[in-house]
């Protein structure tokens, strides 16, 4: 039933891949001509519209029309493609050059060169604006002097290790090998900045001059809307097809359903759970479901609980005790499938059925396992949740698979918020196992090992488990030095292997997106983060 | 009257900094930390969120907090919110929606409440009267959200899609004007015009049978000046003091029906505001409503003296 749904949304979107080159071909310059303006659904952003300083969906999804980055991905592979940049190459993957594009512009008639970049990334480093994206230039030589740490001041205000060679080229000097850097470019810290942005930072934000398909119209009209429209001296291969795009702000989903059905509002990219029953029935093929980057945990505090969550075989049973399949058809309704890697499927290097036996629901074998390696002491687990996010009924589920499996007297623990919980967490305060959950920065493997399960991510990332294995450490060290993206792929899942062999947390299930759109739009593509790809979409 | 009003006004100054000392303390104590909320399921920079802390002065003691916060206020500065929005332009946003939702649904209450009540009232037991019963019966039977869902459903979704008659917003929009505010405030007065229904009836029915109305009726005045001038003024009292209380709580309560119509008013950002633990934002709102609240309660009595000439003032 399922497969027969996404096979038929497969078939879809080639005819509309079709569709699209046919309309490309036929007439030429159909940028200027074409027009029409739609209303899509929008949360209100947390920041002023800098992709410095945005690390939230909302926010991303304007900045996403708004400014083009050096690279883009496809919204089907997810495969890196050059956007602004014309060229990005290294041959140590530790000193990088950027050549630009000619012909973007911001949307002030400057043009987009190396110095834009490099102010945009001088900024997001600098501890004093205390921007959301700081932490994805640390990687950038001299970041330290930059971002010294609180109480001390930076001691400089440009990056050492970017350098402006030319008026379209500059250099980036990483402190170690990455090879990874490339993909990572994509991400909205990475867009640069024209000179007006430093006059003032703030209200920029509130009406940003980006180098994108759509610009602004007005300025963000704070919990109403934001509009925009196309900006006609865009590139023409990427020029956008609407002539305008208001953003409504929404702060519930059930609401912009009914608008969507009432066609006031052309798209929805996310659906509300009291519509996933009936949304196929009535959308069709204008509704889109497809993967997304998110990944769903059982996480184990390894390092404070070791007498419970110490021993691998005890991880392995709780694993194979889960019936993967059951949580994401009865309780997700299938806006979940189950995970069968720790890294999603939309991302190069995903290896189908790569957790093995670990990944298959086997309640003989777990029950074995867990009796011979001697079970948790006192038998007694908790397992923690954020109550305000739709968490329960899973985590019940697994509490009861988990009690009827290996006969576990498990308690489903809920803290108010997800932040609670790392906290208590963090201050070791906490022992349980603990729902987890990670959306990629950028589509790369990397983005699913090391931010989760490396050394560093102790303090700076989602470790919170506190899972140290060396072998995993050097793996990772050696993907990052190598030049040649295959060689550093294999690496980077050799290193998955090794998380996969030793479970530090128990991924059970990956998201998969929902959108719907009215009769009155057409070209509606979603990416891999969840967002439209706005200057493609046209009006009937 | 006039002294008694300036008296009134300046009780309610330490009223309303004793509240703003009380709500920010609450404030302050509710559970979990604002900087990490801000990323979301991710885990916050630490660097990052120790600059916001120092920022923001979350570092420090509850009473160094206050001190920030009140000497900013003290000079007309309502602070900013976590991610550097002025609070006063978050309020300052909000409010007028608020009004306007709330005056529509006040009129609505009190004009359809009260005449529904009167004719209940003077045709006790008969066909209207027992319609108003169970009509209000049901209205307070059934929540909110169930009220707005339906009708959003219906009137705004299914009467466009089937009927073509677009005249009821799904959500709300400005530029629709008054048209905008009709549903969302039909749904917020529906709860409160029921009880003002009954309450009318109840109060006007037992007002008919006092004295001073027999002898009014035994002086062969008209029956529309029998009810008019003498029972229904007297009447009116229960129902000017629901009426003045419910006016603040139709600001500052209005969370669910703001939230289903779309409405980005005082109710959802002090809803949004207690999630995200916005202290600044808590007892800048709050304050507001104290204010409604108090002015409210102020024209209730003053109106007392309007409605029932005995009662005086000094």
């Amino acid at each position: 039933m399922r497969g027969a749904t996404s096979a038929k949304w497969v078939a879809g979107a080639v005819v509309v891949a079709m569709a699209a080159t046919a309309c490309g071909t036929g007439k030429d310059d159909s940028g200027s001509s074409a027009g029409g303006s739609i209303t899509v659904v929008l949360g209100e952003p947390q920041h002023g519209l800098v992709g410095q300083n945005t690390a939230e969906s909302e926010g991303a999804e304007v900045l996403n029309a708004l400014f083009t980055g050096l690279v883009q991905y496809d919204n089907k592979t997810n495969e890196t493609q050059l956007a602004v940049a014309e060229s990005i190459d290294t041959t140590d993957s530790q000193t990088w050059t950027i050549k630009l594009k000619d012909g973007y512009t911001f949307h002030n008639g400057d043009k987009v060169d190396a110095q834009s970049f490099v102010r945009a990334w001088n900024w997001g480093a600098n501890q004093d604006n205390a921007a959301e994206g700081l932490p994805f230039f640390a990687k950038i030589e001299g970041s330290d002097e930059l971002a010294p740490g609180k109480d001390k001041k930076p001691t400089a205000t440009e990056l050492k290790g970017l350098k402006v060679v030319d008026e379209k080229t500059f250099t980036v000097k990483l402190k170690a090998p990455f090879s990874q850097f490339k993909t990572m470019l994509g991400y909205n810290a990475f867009y640069p900045l024209p000179k007006a942005f430093d006059a003032d930072p703030k209200k920029f934000g509130e009406a940003p001059i980006g180098n994108g398909a759509f610009q602004m119209d007005g300025v963000w009209e704070h919990n109403k809307q934001i509009k925009v429209k196309r900006y006609d001296k865009y590139p023409a291969e990427g020029r956008a097809k609407l002539q305008g795009v208001t953003f409504k702000i929404y702060d519930n989903l059930d609401t912009a359903y009914n608008d969507l059905r009432a066609d006031t509002l052309q798209i929805v990219d996310k659906l509300p759970v009291s519509a996933m029953a009936s949304v196929s029935q009535e959308f069709g093929d204008r509704y889109i479901y497809k993967p997304e980057s998110g990944v769903g945990y059982i996480g184990l505090p390894l390092k404070t609980n070791p007498e419970a969550f110490g021993k691998v075989e005890i991880r392995k049973a709780i694993s194979m005790a889960i019936d993967r399949d059951a949580i994401t058809k009865t309780i997700f309704n299938g806006t979940r499938k189950p995970a069968d890697d720790f890294i999603n499927p939309l991302i190069p290097g995903y290896r189908k059925g790569a957790l093995g036996e670990v990944g298959t629901y086997n309640p003989t074998k777990a029950k074995e396992l867990y009796t011979q390696a001697g079970g948790i002491p006192g038998n007694k687990i908790e397992l923690g949740y954020n109550a305000d996010g739709g968490h329960k009924e899973w985590i019940e589920a697994v509490a009861n698979q988990l009690k009827a499996n290996l006969g576990i007297e498990v308690t489903a623990k809920p803290f108010t918020k997800f932040g609670d919980m790392l906290t208590e967490l963090g201050d070791q305060k906490y022992k349980g196992a603990f729902r987890m959950a990670w959306s990629m920065d950028y589509p790369a493997a990397e983005n699913y090992l090391r931010p989760i399960f490396s050394k560093v991510a102790i303090d700076n990332g989602s470790n919170y488990g506190a899972y140290v294995n060396e072998e995993f450490e050097t793996l990772l060290d050696q993907a990052d030095k190598t030049a040649d993206p295959a060689e550093a792929l294999k690496l980077y899942q050799q290193a998955d292997d090794v998380i996969i062999k030793d479970l530090p947390y128990i991924p059970v299930f990956t998201y998969m997106s929902s959108s719907a759109y009215s009769k009155s739009v057409k070209n509606v593509e979603i990416d891999a983060q969840g967002r439209m790809d706005l200057a493609k979409v046209e009006r009937n | 009257m006039g002294r008694y009003l300036i008296r009134r006004l300046i009780q309610a100054i330490p009223v309303l900094i004793g509240a703003t000392f009380l709500i920010y303390w609450l404030a302050f104590k509710l559970p979990g930390d604002p900087i990490q909320a801000l990323a979301g399921e991710k885990k916050a920079d630490p660097l990052v969120a120790a600059m916001l802390r120092e920022k923001y002065h979350l570092d420090e003691s509850f009473l160094a907090q206050y001190w920030h916060y009140i000497t900013n206020l003290a000079q007309g500065n309502f602070g900013e919110t976590l991610t550097g929005r002025s609070v006063w332009d978050k309020i300052t946003e909000a409010f007028p929606y608020t009004v306007n939702l709330a005056l529509l649904a006040f009129a609505i209450e009190a004009v359809v409440g009260v005449l529904a009540g009167i004719m209940a009232a003077l045709r006790r037991g008969r066909f209207l009267d027992q319609l108003v019963l169970l009509s209000t019966l049901l209205v307070i039977s059934v929540p909110v959200f169930v009220t707005g869902f339906v009708l959003q459903l219906s009137l705004g979704v299914k009467l466009k899609t089937d009927f073509g008659f677009d005249f009821f917003p799904v959500s709300f929009n400005e530029a629709d004007g008054i048209r905008a505010y009709l549903l969302p405030a039909l749904v917020l007065a529906s709860t409160s015009l029921a009880y003002v229904a009954r309450l009318t009836r109840t109060s006007l029915m037992e007002t008919m049978r006092a004295d001073y109305v027999r002898t009014a009726t035994a002086k062969g005045l008209p029956r529309s000046r029998v009810v008019g001038r003498h029972a229904l003024r007297n009447a009116l009292i229960p129902i000017v003091t629901f009426l003045g209380a419910d006016l603040g709580s139709l600001m500052g309560g209005a969370v669910i029906t703001e939230k289903i119509f779309n409405i980005h008013g005082i109710g959802g950002l002090l809803a949004e505001s207690v999630y995200r633990k916005e202290g600044t934002v808590i007892v800048g709102v709050v304050s507001l409503l104290i204010i409604v609240y108090l002015v409210a309660n102020l024209a209730v009595d003053m109106l007392y003296a309007v409605l029932d000439p005995r009662i005086r003032y000094a």
